[in-house]
């Protein structure tokens, strides 16, 4: 499993839109194996923050802003690494008992680790395990249902490394004081469920709290939701986090990294991702190094490159097609499948929905695939809403049965996308009504004030003009239901007196003019 | 549409409306071959020239709505609707009634509401009803090939009965039958110098299930009784056997899963449960069996074909279930106080009525919705299960 070095590589720190970046190395900087390079300071929490490690040693060529294959579809700041081959790593501090760590320092060293979220949302573990870290943690999952086809990643991981994860387990276990940590697994997986019993039965009498439960492996038994239900019965409400309700979901990658970092006390330098498809000669599961490029794994699988491919990120049915093969592997890229020319192919033509309901059926979340069509052809967003449009989770089950090959998925995103859309513009037209209203109502008060301000107003006396202004507009104005009315009095004395500085200021200007005349 | 191309998901189960539609023919195959073999050609024909009009309406449609002809026929869904409406045709009945109801099925029922997929209600029934309504006597004669009504007076040359051979039914399966059923489809192929007049009233039959109606027993089980095969058409087991077929290719239908459940088996048991609730042995001959009700009649294709047309039916699964409902219950009530003698048809036609309501207000509860009671059940419980 492990990969020869590859000549460069393009380590993704993150969009600059999602926080700020720190960088720690400049273009020219030699840096070791585990080096820490950079890190993402997320601007909404201040405690979040993502560091970003040397997978191997190499001089750092450049920084630049580049496409990830992972499913953010923005540019990042990535660190381009030259390798030397040498992998010359840093030397690691021995690792600390993590039993003896407190959760606050096991947390501490998950962050430091520049763990997130491996399944695919890239969340930071950390911040995951603090969000729940003020209630009860009743249930932690580690989730290794992978049900999407095509993905095998997480199967391989612990086919091979099942005593790492289960070890990771106990330790986000412990980080997140969790009551009951379970691996749920689907029941088709029998080489990875007999290593995790193994691996659990060898550990048992070390810690012993963890379970294996088996999951149907009905698609989309992996959707954190659904397997939260399938293991403990609870059903997280629409709209609320699985924390809130006690509930803590891991993916098995993570685990791993999380076992790397506190018991080998290595960072996150590189994942498990499957590479698949039939213009591979020998597809395989590999250890990526974080920034290697997809067009390199594929040489390394033996991409036919005479036949033209199409590059799917993820899985079949909710990947993510990479317009080149020039992107970078990140944290959560779990799947990279170089389809074949018949390979998951567009289908065949789209034909009139006969409401057969084999998508209703099919639903996870029990919406209603074939009223939600009806309804976003005719842009009816208020049935969309109630339809439960929203809680769709794009998971593509819809789709796959539909007889009619109707391409729901993509219809749904964008009515919601035309929805979120029209919510944006519907608070700014409101902004720009209250502004509207605001400078009609100036205006007309400027006009009822205006003769006794043509008599004659002293240029320099303003301030207090306008406090008297204010208290007498505050008093007899009508239209003072839009605003409140201190505020509202306070504004329009402030831009009584703007306006009048300004007037006074132009009519003494023109006056004097007047008098160069 | 090649953005979406490019969108996920990238793969698909392969199945498509073709295919659907194929086995939905097949499914009918049991039924419409019992028919053929109690009622002779009539209904084959039927079927064949629905099906010719069926797709020549159609084709025509597409053409002036501007559709690309080809992808749209393959769908066979035209097809699906011949074989419906034709199957509930008296077997008989002259051509241009069978081609005006299927023209009217597939150009105003359907094509004038949007084509596949957009119709309120079931074309195949619409274009029954009208010509229930607009030619209620040619709907409810049955006309069978005389061998089987009167038997065959074997004559000589000279037209004088011979004497000594009996008169004996024949098959309708016959060359004759078949020559027959033809000139009852197609009368301007008689010669000029046959009455069909006197043919056709001679033949003319009143429907079989005025006969079953108030029989108030099985037919089958008679037949067994008195060890006469089901198959034979002196026993009156017809309806049952054909019905017994429909209920075949239902089950063929459920188990490749094209229909679900929900809607057969709401039909069926609410049928099943108002017969049992009005029967009493002393009132059979108002409100039959409930086993009558089930299979003497058209319940059967009703529940399994015509009411689960994906398109005009409701699409929840509750809605499913109350659809269902209003049909069976509408079932039982035509037949039982109204004045039309099956009423599969309307009754279907009641429930496309509802559908859009239904589907509006029978919807399943959405994942992780409404939960407020069920969560603190779960709570509960598992509260109650620590130690």
């Amino acid at each position: 499993m492990p990969m020869p070095i590859p000549p460069q590589l393009q380590i993704p720190v993150g969009a600059t839109e999602n926080g700020t970046i720190t960088l720690d190395v400049a273009a020219g900087d030699h840096v070791h194996k585990y080096q820490k390079l950079a890190q993402l300071q997320m601007s909404a929490q201040g405690r979040t923050c993502i560091p970003v490690h040397a997978p191997t040693s190499g001089i750092v060529s450049a920084i630049e802003e580049a496409y990830v294959a992972d499913h953010s579809q923005q540019k990042q700041v990535c660190i381009v690494l030259t390798t030397d081959g040498l992998d010359t790593p840093l030397p690691l501090e021995p690792p600390v008992d993590y039993k003896q760590l407190t959760c606050e320092e096991l947390v501490t060293a998950i962050r430091r680790a520049g763990i997130v979220g491996m399944g695919g949302a890239g969340f930071p573990a950390a911040d995951k395990i603090d969000a729940a870290a003020h209630q009860a943690v009743d249930l932690l999952i580690i989730n290794a249902a992978e049900c999407e086809p095509y993905i095998s990643a997480d199967e391989a991981l612990i086919r091979e490394r099942a005593e790492g994860v289960v070890t990771g387990a106990e330790i986000l276990q412990r980080a997140s004081s969790a009551r009951r940590c379970v691996i749920a697994i689907e029941s088709s997986k029998p080489d990875a469920i007999q290593a995790l019993e193994q691996a659990i039965e060898a550990q048992s009498h070390i810690s012993g709290s963890c379970e294996l439960i088996l999951v149907a492996s009905k698609y989309p038994a992996g959707s954190e939701k659904q397997l939260i239900q399938s293991v403990s019965g609870i059903e997280i409400p629409s709209g609320q986090l699985p924390a809130q309700h006690g509930v803590l979901v891991h993916n098995v990658g993570s685990s791993y990294a999380v076992f790397q970092a506190l018991a080998q006390g290595k960072p996150c330098i590189s994942r498990i991702t499957t590479l698949s498809g039939q213009a591979l000669k020998t597809p395989k599961n590999f250890e990526a190094l974080i920034g290697c490029s997809v067009e390199f794994l594929f040489d390394i699988c033996g991409i036919d490159k005479s036949l033209s491919h199409k590059t799917v990120l993820g899985g079949s049915l909710m990947g993510l097609q990479l317009p080149s093969d020039n992107a970078a592997v990140g944290k959560t890229t779990n799947c990279l499948i170089a389809a074949g020319s018949a390979e998951l192919a567009p289908s065949a033509d789209i034909q009139a929905c006969i409401r057969c309901g084999f998508c209703a059926d099919a639903c996870p979340v029990r919406l209603l695939p074939q009223q939600l069509l009806a309804f976003s052809k005719t842009a009816n967003n208020s049935q969309l809403l109630k339809h439960g449009l929203m809680d769709c989770i794009e998971c593509g089950a819809c789709d796959y049965v539909c007889p009619s090959h109707i391409p729901l998925v993509s219809i749904y995103k964008d009515s919601k996308a035309a929805i979120e859309a029209r919510q944006i513009n519907h608070e700014r037209s409101e902004v720009w009504q209250q502004r509207f209203q605001y400078h009609q109502y100036r205006i007309k008060k400027e006009k009822d004030r205006a003769p006794t301000r043509t008599k004659a107003v002293p240029a320099k006396k303003p301030v207090a003009e306008s406090g008297e202004a204010g208290v007498s507009v505050s008093s007899n104005g009508d239209e003072q239901e839009f605003f409140s009315k201190e505020k509202a009095s306070r504004e329009i004395a402030a831009a009584v007196a703007r306006v009048k500085a300004r007037r006074a200021g132009s009519k003494t200007a023109t006056s004097e003019q007047d008098k160069s005349k | 549409m090649s953005s979406m191309d490019t969108r996920a998901p990238f793969q698909h189960s392969g199945k498509n409306i073709a295919q659907l539609m194929q086995t939905l023919l097949l499914a009918l195959l049991p039924g419409i071959c019992a028919s053929l073999w109690f009622f002779g050609y009539g209904i084959l024909l039927n079927v064949l020239i629905a099906g010719f009009f069926a797709l020549a309406a159609e084709t025509a449609m597409l053409r002036l709505r501007g559709k690309n002809i080809a992808l749209h026929l393959a769908d066979r869904s035209a097809l699906v609707c011949a074989a419906l409406f034709a199957i509930g045709i008296p077997p008989g009945a002259p051509w241009w009634l069978v081609a005006l109801g299927i023209i009217f099925a597939i150009v105003v029922a359907k094509h004038l509401y949007g084509g596949l997929g957009q119709n309120p209600f079931n074309p195949a029934m619409c274009g029954y009803a009208m010509l229930l309504l607009a030619f209620p006597l040619q709907m409810t004669s049955w006309h069978l090939p005389n061998e089987v009504v009167e038997g065959v007076l074997f004559v000589d040359n000279l037209g004088i009965p011979i004497a000594g051979a009996e008169q004996e039914i024949l098959s309708p399966l016959s060359w004759r039958g078949f020559k027959q059923a033809l000139l009852l489809s197609f009368p301007f192929a008689a010669s000029s110098d046959f009455d069909i007049k006197a043919f056709t009233d001679g033949l003319a039959m009143a429907t079989p299930l005025i006969e079953f109606k108030m029989a108030g027993h099985s037919a089958l089980l008679a037949a067994r009784d008195s060890g006469t095969s089901l198959f034979s058409r002196e026993s009156e087991t017809a309806w049952e056997v054909i019905n017994i077929g429909y209920l075949c290719g239902g089950l063929l239908l459920l188990y490749k899963r094209i229909i679900s459940w929900h809607i057969p088996l709401a039909i069926i048991a609410t049928v099943l449960v108002v017969s049992v609730l009005f029967y009493a042995p002393g009132s059979v001959s108002i409100y039959g069996t409930p086993y009558l009700h089930l299979f003497g009649s058209a319940t059967m294709i009703g529940a399994f074909f015509i009411a689960t047309d994906p398109v005009s039916a409701a699409t929840t699964r509750p809605g499913k279930i109350v659809y269902g409902i209003i049909i069976g219950l509408s079932i039982y009530s035509i037949r039982v106080w109204g004045s039309y003698l099956d009423s599969v048809a309307f009754a279907v036609l009641f429930g496309n009525f509802c559908a859009p309501a239904l589907d509006q207000f029978c919807r399943p509860r959405i994942f992780g919705r409404g939960l407020s009671r069920a969560i603190k059940l779960v709570e509960a419980s598992n509260e109650s299960t620590k130690p």
